[in-house]
């Protein structure tokens, strides 16, 4: 990199200082600098003061930036005859472009709707449901001195905006160092909030080390891919390294050990066959709001970039990677369904199913149907996005159910606990069951607008055996979803039963969202599928 | 051979031979100590490659400072510091192999990659202070800036995580 | 190999320029070091006189007999001060390219490291009202 960049030093020796053009790129600003803000709050203000200052602050930040995101796209130039629209920023860094800011979008939305997860505070009887002191031992006096003090971390919030700032900067990124620092940052506050359950904290921390190691491990086997693409193309940047392969400059082994190198990360995030071992034990550790949050906007970045990657800087390459995806996609259904029905704890189901999504996801990917001019065929692009938005609502709605069904001990995340739910709370139950006959994918529901979106592009992209393959998938999850809401409605509660706590208006709005968006994409997906249309391809 | 080849050889063979050592020995802390050895092998090698700038980022960021936070990551463990038999376990063999596997794919297309790649490394200062400047300051500015956002995040969870007693300096409201 | 490639090489390792020419003198600072270090050792190995005893043998603590082992567990707020001297050097390893280029591309790079420094110093100001900087 260095060597290249001396060389175009020295041709544009002219532009003297870095050209940033904040008007492009201030969302991501704003996101960053409330963070700043709230690291600031946590160490001026007052303890009482600080949960309401953050939690204002977040959600403000957060729907400030959706906003900008909002005024960003009003005016983007069109490019390339008008198939994209858009343009790089940041030196080369950043590409702000319709999928770029769609992706944009959702994260906020998704996020906004995770603060006010996060800041949820009447299930717990007026405290967070993080640690209260993260430093203090699981069941030392330590931990009972913090929890009648009621003490919490509000530094969740700010290290959730850094999270939200990585995964906005992670799918615009144009070159591969800006994604991989990218990736770190989205990461680490990631690891952090996975260790900080106030209730069954080691659960949580050995899902915080699990989560952070195998993180490590694939962020290595990203970088090195990076190296090794580099080695291939002399550069970094997305269109350089399509150039590269394009003109065909070297020897082929680099740019497939590169490809497949780089692939292990950005599917460790997604969670994807046969990198998803840590989601279960992850999704279960975690607080759940921290669980809603990583499995609904964490996916949409990190498919994102997938998606960026592949498509722009290795579509020349396409009948390389190809084969592996294929396998990937394949087998990331296969694990996700089968797994699923043996599951017995909802947070593990519900992880189960991601994965399978993450499948659905990748045949919508694998079947690559780039743009024409002027036509209303459904690309690959405009179905995952779509998917992504509509599965981001419908889980995090369904982890926020999660939060609400609780007993003595906190949540009661064993399924046998959830039978005969539906006699106790049969709005909250109809409310999960909604959602999960959306993951299936029933008709009228965001899940069936989504899954057609991605099946039809994946058919009309050559992928009709991957199609096939997802279908029977769904089918075999059917069984799942059906027997959870069958438990829900037609099973004796066992012993007590469960108990609906009245959560906070705060959860309420999460769910009442996570049901308005899944019905709403069911019913008239046809404004959110227009949006993603007219998002365009990405910039090159 | 150059004499520059010929310490690279050294440096080399001093980079695999220690890190070797760092995952056969029986003792935590010297596996820590043959880290220190290892990377600064590595330096040296960045250095003959004339990858200057990385090779003192390598000295003063890994051997100064990662490593002993390494070490103080082991410090605060109660694992003993003795000679530990069951540090190795009958994986080895499997591993091993697999690290062998892994080199020898990464060594081929390495090798394959590069084989007749020629880098002068007396007319241009590529890997100098001044063109890493000009790079991260003029092109590179963002990802640089995002990175004291990456530390200072890792900062307040490290506080988070470690800070005991509230009470202990803690300001009163 | 060829004798002309090590030929061009080697008259250029002895003239003190060019990229490993300026190397020379750091490399026979490490050379002659190890050298004097070794040779130290090894003379003061061939004149001392060398009676091993049980007492000789124990660590030197300023004549006080050493109390159980020499390894202890360190309190965990032990480690935000390594983590902080790592955030540091990162922090003071991009200042030499910074100082390389700041007299060519001037005030702009001024802003960009003070954002830099700014934000980290963001970091050192919550740890400061942490309590994390007393040493108690």
């Amino acid at each position: 990199m260095i060597a290249v960049h001396g060389s175009v030093l020295a041709q544009e020796i002219e532009i003297e200082s870095p050209n940033i053009a904040y008007s492009a790129i201030y969302p991501i600003l704003i996101v960053f600098g409330v963070a700043l803000v709230g690291v600031l709050v946590e160490a001026f203000a007052p303890r009482p003061r600080r949960y309401v200052v953050q939690t204002v602050l977040a959600a403000a930040g957060l729907g400030l930036a959706f906003v900008g995101t909002v005024l960003v796209a009003g005016d983007l130039p069109e490019t390339q005859n008008g198939l994209a629209r858009g343009g790089i920023e940041a030196e080369g860094a950043l590409a702000v472009d319709g999928p770029t800011l769609f992706i944009w979008g959702a994260i906020l939305l998704l996020s906004f709707f995770s603060v006010l997860l996060f800041a949820e505070r009447r299930l717990e009887s007026g405290v967070t449901a993080f640690a209260g002191q993260a430093a203090a031992l699981p069941g030392t006096e330590a931990e009972r001195e913090a929890s009648t003090r009621g003490l919490e971390h509000t530094e969740v919030f700010p290290l959730m905006l850094f999270a939200v700032g990585g995964m906005m900067l992670f799918p615009a990124s144009n070159d591969l160092l800006t994604m991989f620092v990218a990736l770190e940052v989205l990461s680490f506050p990631l690891y952090l909030l996975c260790g900080l359950a106030r209730r069954r904290r080691l659960l949580s921390q050995e899902a915080a080390v699990k989560y952070f190691l195998l993180g490590a491990f694939a962020s290595g086997f990203f970088l090195y891919g990076i190296a090794l693409v580099y080695g291939y193309a002399g550069t970094v940047t997305l269109a350089g390294i399509d150039g590269a392969i394009t003109n065909r400059v070297g020897g082929d082994g680099l740019l497939l050990a590169g490809i497949g190198l780089m692939a292990v990360g950005l599917l460790f995030k997604i969670g994807a066959a046969p990198f998803h071992a840590w989601t279960p034990d992850v999704y279960q550790g975690a607080p759940t709001a921290v669980t809603g949050f990583m499995a609904a906007c964490t996916k949409v970045a990190a498919f994102g970039a997938l998606l960026r990657v592949f498509y722009v800087a290795f579509g020349g390459a396409q009948w390389n990677w190809m084969p592996m995806m294929w396998i990937v996609a394949a087998l990331t259904m296969g694990v996700g369904c089968v797994l699923t029905l043996t599951q017995t704890d909802v947070k593990r189901m519900l992880a189960y199913s991601s994965i399978a999504h993450a499948g659905f996801l990748l045949t919508g990917f694998v079947g690559v149907q780039a743009a024409t001019r002027d036509s209303d065929d459904m690309t690959s692009l405009v179905a995952v996005m779509f998917y992504l938005l509509a599965y981001g609502f419908t889980t995090l709605g369904a982890f926020a159910v999660v939060t609400v069904v609780r007993d003595s001990s906190g949540e009661a995340t064993h399924l046998s606990r959830w039978a005969g739910l539906g006699k106790q709370s049969p709005v909250l139950a109809g409310v999960f069951a909604l959602f999960m006959l959306a993951f299936l994918g029933l008709p009228a529901t965001s899940g069936f607008m989504a899954k057609w979106a991605v099946f039809t592009s994946a058919w009309a992209g050559d992928a009709q055996l991957l199609v096939i393959i997802a279908v029977l998938a769904s089918v075999i999850t059917a069984f799942v979803y059906i027997r959870v809401i069958v438990l829900m409605f037609f099973a004796d509660p066992v012993g007590e039963g469960p108990t609906v706590a009245m959560p906070s208006v705060l959860t309420v709005v999460t769910i009442a969202a996570g049901v308005v968006v899944t019905v709403a994409l069911g019913v008239a997906p046809q404004p959110v599928l227009d949006l993603a249309h007219q998002a365009g391809e990405f910039v090159r | 051979m150059s004499v520059v080849g010929l310490l690279f050889l050294l440096m080399g063979a001093m980079a695999v031979g220690s890190a070797l050592l760092v995952v056969t020995t029986a003792r935590l802390v010297h596996s820590a100590l043959w880290l220190v050895v290892t990377l600064g092998a590595l330096a040296g090698c960045y250095l003959l490659l004339g990858a200057e700038f990385v090779a003192w980022v390598q000295i003063l960021i890994y051997v100064g400072a990662v490593v002993v936070l390494l070490l103080f990551a082991l410090m605060l463990t109660r694992a003993p510091t003795g000679v530990q038999t069951g540090l190795t376990t009958g994986n080895r063999v499997v591993a091993a192999a697999t690290a062998g596997v892994v080199g020898l794919v990464l060594v081929t297309v390495v090798v394959a990659g590069f084989g007749g790649a020629r880098v002068s490394v007396d007319e241009e200062s590529v890997g100098s202070a001044t063109s890493m400047g000009d790079a991260i300051f003029r092109h590179w500015v963002l990802p640089f800036e995002v990175l004291s956002v990456l530390l200072l995040a890792a900062l307040v969870g490290a506080i988070v995580l470690s800070r005991g007693r509230a009470s202990s300096g803690e300001e009163t409201p | 190999m060829p004798t002309a490639a090590a030929a061009s090489i080697f008259p250029r390792l002895t003239r003190m320029d060019g990229y490993y020419g300026s190397y020379v003198p750091v490399l026979a600072i490490i050379v002659v070091g190890a050298v004097l270090v070794t040779a130290m050792f090894l003379g003061n190995r061939l004149l001392r006189p060398s009676r091993p005893s049980p007492e000789k043998q124990l660590t030197y603590e300023s004549g006080v007999d050493p109390v159980g082992t020499g390894w202890a567990q360190i309190h965990l707020r032990y480690y935000v001060f390594a983590y902080l001297y790592v955030v540091f050097a990162v922090d003071a390893v991009f200042l030499f390219p910074w100082a390389t280029v700041y007299a060519g591309l001037g005030w702009v790079t001024v802003g960009e490291m003070g954002v830099f420094i700014g934000i980290i110093a963001v970091g050192l100001v919550y740890a400061w009202r942490k309590g994390v900087l007393a040493w108690t």
